[in-house]
């Protein structure tokens, strides 16, 4: 196999690279000068072409989102989307704080491709260091004229507005993004009508991560083709994988779709292994709402489609987390559980009480005084809740349910074995102290 | 109008409204929290949820929806395919109800609510009968959020209807929504609490006993209340309302839904509005002055007193030296009864008005919204029925003055003989018309409380409040509306209407249907009172 040369990552080590001297010296920009000439038409259609799918989570076709908008769109508006908050995840602040002209290159072309005259970068309160790299970037684009009036002397304006998030993880939600944007609560919209229709005040609206904006200007400078040719037919074009947890390099890497979670784990030039005397016991592969893969399963693709037939919610944000055979199921039930229940906006009713409700049980079951029945109750409260069966306003809550339901699932023998375990003084103690 | 079939049940609805709303309308109880028609959709209590026909997308053939669709949030279609009655969708209610009651305090023993609280009718109704949270409920704070409104989190439902309300109707964004998750609270911000004159209408709107009315907080069960539709008398606009009383005691007024007047509300000042019902100062017999005699004759006697009295008058001074002052608090038929009895002794008599009340300017809500985008109107003009008196003055014809007029004219002595009628809520009697008492040798007075022109009357009635009366008023817009007797008058004193019908020596009891029906051949729009309709149960 040929060693894969990184495309998104390219500037990663090199010195300086957030300046735009650098980017510009190495073939930065020239992307955004081509789209300039072409017809927004025809970016879409490349785009499409490309299969480009959206590095947010979800994985719908960018090219196809952009095709939503109405054809006689005048007042759309690009947001992007940089509130990075699934827990391991961090290729998009890799991704802004090595090359921030990458992604404004990224959004040049978006926006003239959606006709958008405004952008606005979302990027995630906690990301102090990030927003500083980017403002400085836009700014010295702006001072270059690259963003503002008649970019690069064609007819085409473009202002770009970074707006700091307040913290919220719904907020990554795009609709819940529109709402924070607009100065309310993020909370989450109902649908229709959908962003590309009435979106951000009330205009139509593109939402878009940043990885997938970078990978834009290189689909415009080599082709659709270039692109398709990376990684399988349905998971096209390099991705961003993130690894943490006891391996030896922990980090962000660039490779095609076509690796597999043990790869990303062993692999030399990625995770190189787990460190000496720990073994895998776990991995979260798609940031934590996607659910756990046992170690049986390793062999699991990090493609777009692979994590479907392991009962996962899908590739999620490809940012694995590995568990080692020292960690208590309980412990990692109980994180999971937590982190939903003290995440979710509020809104609908299921996953408002549901994921307070699990965290409650996960807790109870983490500290000792938990029953048999409480692993059924946390399946049923998971079966019942998310967007999908249609309980909910938006996706929250399925990621919410994929952990806690695959955690139970799959471990649900160590689960069992722990409860049974339990020492009934200790339960007692427990319960008096929790209640 | 657009045909749907809920439950194999075709139903024809009105354009646009969404389906929950043409379920509940045609009488289904459909569960829900945060839908209310007058509110913008938000579709988050998730418990209207409902499967629909819909086409495959790869098939085209018909299937129920893989998703459950939100009823409230789905605008209906002609030919449109729905059901509710499934084991999917019992299934979501149920557990939604369990998801509802778990932090719920469950403290319906003490709760205002109880009775007509929609978290005890669904979870009767829809929900699972026990709990399956061993833990800790959650416990969310109490507040006191305005001068009359309390806030007890523990018991809310998160609907939002509140918050919707202060952003939409009343438009003054008092409440919000603050922290995250199962801990979010409604709230106010530092400095600003919930003092509205509209804010009486989240503690109606609020399906459970979250908010609370300070004013009728642990007065008493609601079971044991009743209800009496009326209308408020607090000024022109009219409002359908209902009387809540028990034991000839009124404890509450609460908004009815009318399209054509309120909608679903009404204000504070109309609302707080009863009070001087149960005052104690109000005249509760009939007095007679005979010299320096002042006796409490019989019912029975009073009509045969009054005629004789002001035929006698009439006999001696002429029936020009007679005038009769009708108030904008009585109903038509009342005025219509005394006029008529009035002419007929006295043909040549002299009509008037009394002083229509006025304060401050109209309030539009939301505030500052002009033409169309007006939910809600609060008169200035605080009186319920100007038009309507005007409507029984112009029929009735003849020497008609104004107020102004009629205090001059007496004051040159042109009157003789006067029939006041006062019942305003609040002292009306001035210097100048407690002068003028002095310049009749009959004087008859009918009203509420005692006053400076008592003490020159010959005869003086006890009037009732609205609540112990019936009849119509004419709001501003000039729609006829009844409204109907809730309590009896205190101690001797007797209804209005009933004691100018027996004075006009009509046969029978008196009620307002039978007096219009009277009053139609004179005045043709009387034949038909306007009443809001009647909604099923959980319907807006």
């Amino acid at each position: 196999m040929a060693v894969f040369e990184p495309v998104l990552l390219r500037n990663r080590d090199v010195e300086d690279s957030t300046s735009l001297s650098v980017y510009e010296s190495r073939g930065g920009y020239g992307a955004a000068r081509k789209a300039l000439k072409m017809t927004p038409v025809e970016i879409i259609e490349e785009v499409k072409k490309a299969n480009l799918r959206g590095r947010g989570g979800a994985g719908f076709p960018a090219g196809v989102k952009w095709g939503f908008l109405p054809k006689d769109r005048t007042r759309t508006l690009l947001c992007v989307n940089a509130d990075e908050s699934e827990p391991p995840t961090f290729c998009n602040r890799v991704l802004m704080e090595t090359d921030p002209h990458q992604l404004i290159e990224g959004t040049i072309i978006a926006a003239y491709a959606t006709q958008s005259q405004i952008a606005y970068i979302y990027i995630r309160v906690e990301f102090h260091e990030q927003f500083h790299i980017l403002q400085r970037a836009v700014d010295e684009a702006y001072a270059k004229g690259y963003l503002g009036k008649r970019i690069f002397g064609s007819d085409y304006s473009l202002e770009c507005y970074l707006h700091r998030g307040a913290g919220a993880y719904v907020c990554g939600e795009e609709t819940g993004l529109i709402e924070s944007l607009e100065g309310k609560r993020g909370w989450p919209r109902i649908k229709p009508p959908f962003p590309a229709v009435e979106g951000l005040f009330r205009r139509p609206t593109v939402v878009n991560n940043v990885e997938t904006l970078c990978c834009v200007p290189h689909i415009i400078e080599r082709g659709a083709d270039w692109f398709t040719g990376i990684g399988p037919p349905h998971s096209t074009g390099p991705k961003l994988f993130c690894i943490s947890g006891p391996v030896k390099r922990p980090g962000c890497y660039e490779a095609p779709m076509t690796i597999t979670v043990r790869d990303l784990i062993e692999r030399e030039d990625m995770g190189g292994g787990m460190l000496p005397g720990k073994k895998v016991k776990a991995v979260l592969p798609g940031g934590v709402s996607m659910g756990i893969l046992t170690a049986d399963e390793l062999d699991m693709k990090m493609d777009f489609e692979d994590p479907r037939k392991y009962a996962l919610l899908g590739l999620g944000t490809a940012a694995a987390v590995v568990i080692d055979d020292a960690t208590d199921m309980r412990m990692v039930l109980r994180n999971m559980a937590r982190f939903y229940g003290t995440e979710s906006c509020g809104q609908c009713t299921q996953c408002r009480e549901g994921t307070a409700w699990m965290h409650k049980i996960a807790t109870r079951i983490a500290m000792g005084a938990g029953r048999i029945e409480d692993l059924d109750i946390l399946l049923e409260t998971a079966r019942n809740m998310g967007m999908m069966p249609g309980l909910s306003i938006c996706g929250l809550p399925d990621g919410a349910t994929y952990p806690i339901e695959t955690i139970v699932n799959k471990f649900r023998g160590e689960l069992e074995a722990a409860i049974r375990a339990q020492a009934p003084e200790r339960a007692k103690t427990v319960l008096s102290v929790l209640n | 109008m657009p045909k749907i079939t809920i439950d194999n049940q075709e139903i024809e609805c009105c354009n646009g409204v969404p389906v929950l709303q043409a379920a509940l309308e045609a009488g289904r109880d459909i569960p829900h929290y945060c839908y209310h028609p007058g509110l913008s959709v938000v579709a988050s209590c998730r418990l209207c949820l409902m499967e629909m026909m819909m086409p495959n997308p790869k098939t085209q053939e018909l299937q129920w929806s893989p998703k459950l669709v939100p009823s409230c949030q789905t605008p209906v279609r002609d030919g449109m395919v729905v059901r509710f009655d499934s084991e999917r969708v019992r299934q979501s209610q149920a557990t939604c109800m369990e998801f509802f009651l778990l932090n719920h305090p469950l403290d319906c023993p003490v709760c205002d609510q109880a009775g007509e609280c929609h978290l005890q009718d669904y979870s009767f109704k829809f929900g699972k009968p026990e709990s399956r949270m061993v833990d800790q409920k959650l416990v969310n704070p109490k507040k006191d959020i305005g001068p009359n409104t309390l806030l007890y989190q523990d018991r809310c439902v998160m609907c939002t209807r509140c918050v919707r309300f202060t952003d939409e109707i009343s438009g003054t964004h008092e409440l919000c929504m603050v922290n995250r998750g199962s801990r979010t609270e409604i709230d106010v911000f530092p400095g600003r609490p919930l003092d509205n004159p509209l804010q009486g209408n989240v503690v109606d709107i609020c399906p459970v006993g979250s908010l609370l009315d300070k004013d009728f907080l642990f007065k008493r069960r609601v079971w044991e209340l009743k209800g009496t539709p009326s209308i408020c008398p607090g000024c022109a606009t009219g409002c359908a309302i209902r009387i809540d009383h028990a034991n000839d005691k009124v404890y509450r007024l609460k908004p009815r839904f009318n399209p054509k007047v309120n909608q679903w509300w009404m204000c504070d000042e109309g609302r707080f509005g009863f009070k001087y019902v149960h005052n104690k100062k109000r005249i509760r017999s009939p007095l007679v002055r005979r010299g320096y005699e002042t006796l409490t004759p019989s019912w029975e006697d009073i009509p045969e007193i009054v005629r004789f009295r002001l035929e006698e008058h009439v006999r001696e001074k002429g029936a020009a030296k007679v005038a009769a002052v009708l108030s904008p608090f009585m109903a038509c038929e009342e005025a219509w009864l005394l006029a008529r009895f009035v002419r007929e002794i006295a043909p040549q008599s002299v009509l008037a008005m009394g002083p229509v009340p006025m304060e401050g300017e109209d309030q539009f809500f939301p505030v500052g919204a002009k033409g169309d985008a007006v939910r809600f109107t609060i008169l200035k003009e605080k009186c319920p029925n100007r038009r309507g008196v005007e409507m029984v003055l112009h029929a009735a014809g003849g020497d008609i003055v104004t107020f102004e007029q009629f205090t001059e004219r007496s004051g040159k002595g042109d009157f003789s003989a006067a029939w006041i009628v006062g019942g305003y809520p609040k002292p009306w009697v001035d210097k100048n018309t407690a002068k003028m008492g002095a310049n009749f040798e009959l004087l008859v007075l009918q009203d509420l409380f005692v006053n400076e022109l008592m003490a020159g009357a010959a005869i003086v009635l006890p009037s009732c409040a609205w609540v112990e009366r019936e009849g119509s008023f004419v709001n501003a817009a000039g729609l006829i509306q009844s409204f109907e007797r809730a309590i009896d008058p205190p101690d001797t004193a007797r209804r209005d209407g009933q004691y100018l019908y027996e004075i006009a020596g009509l046969p029978g009891l008196y009620t307002g249907e039978r007096v219009r029906e009277r009053m139609a051949e004179a005045l043709p729009a009387f034949a038909k009172a306007y009443a809001a309709p009647e909604l099923p149960v959980h319907a807006h």
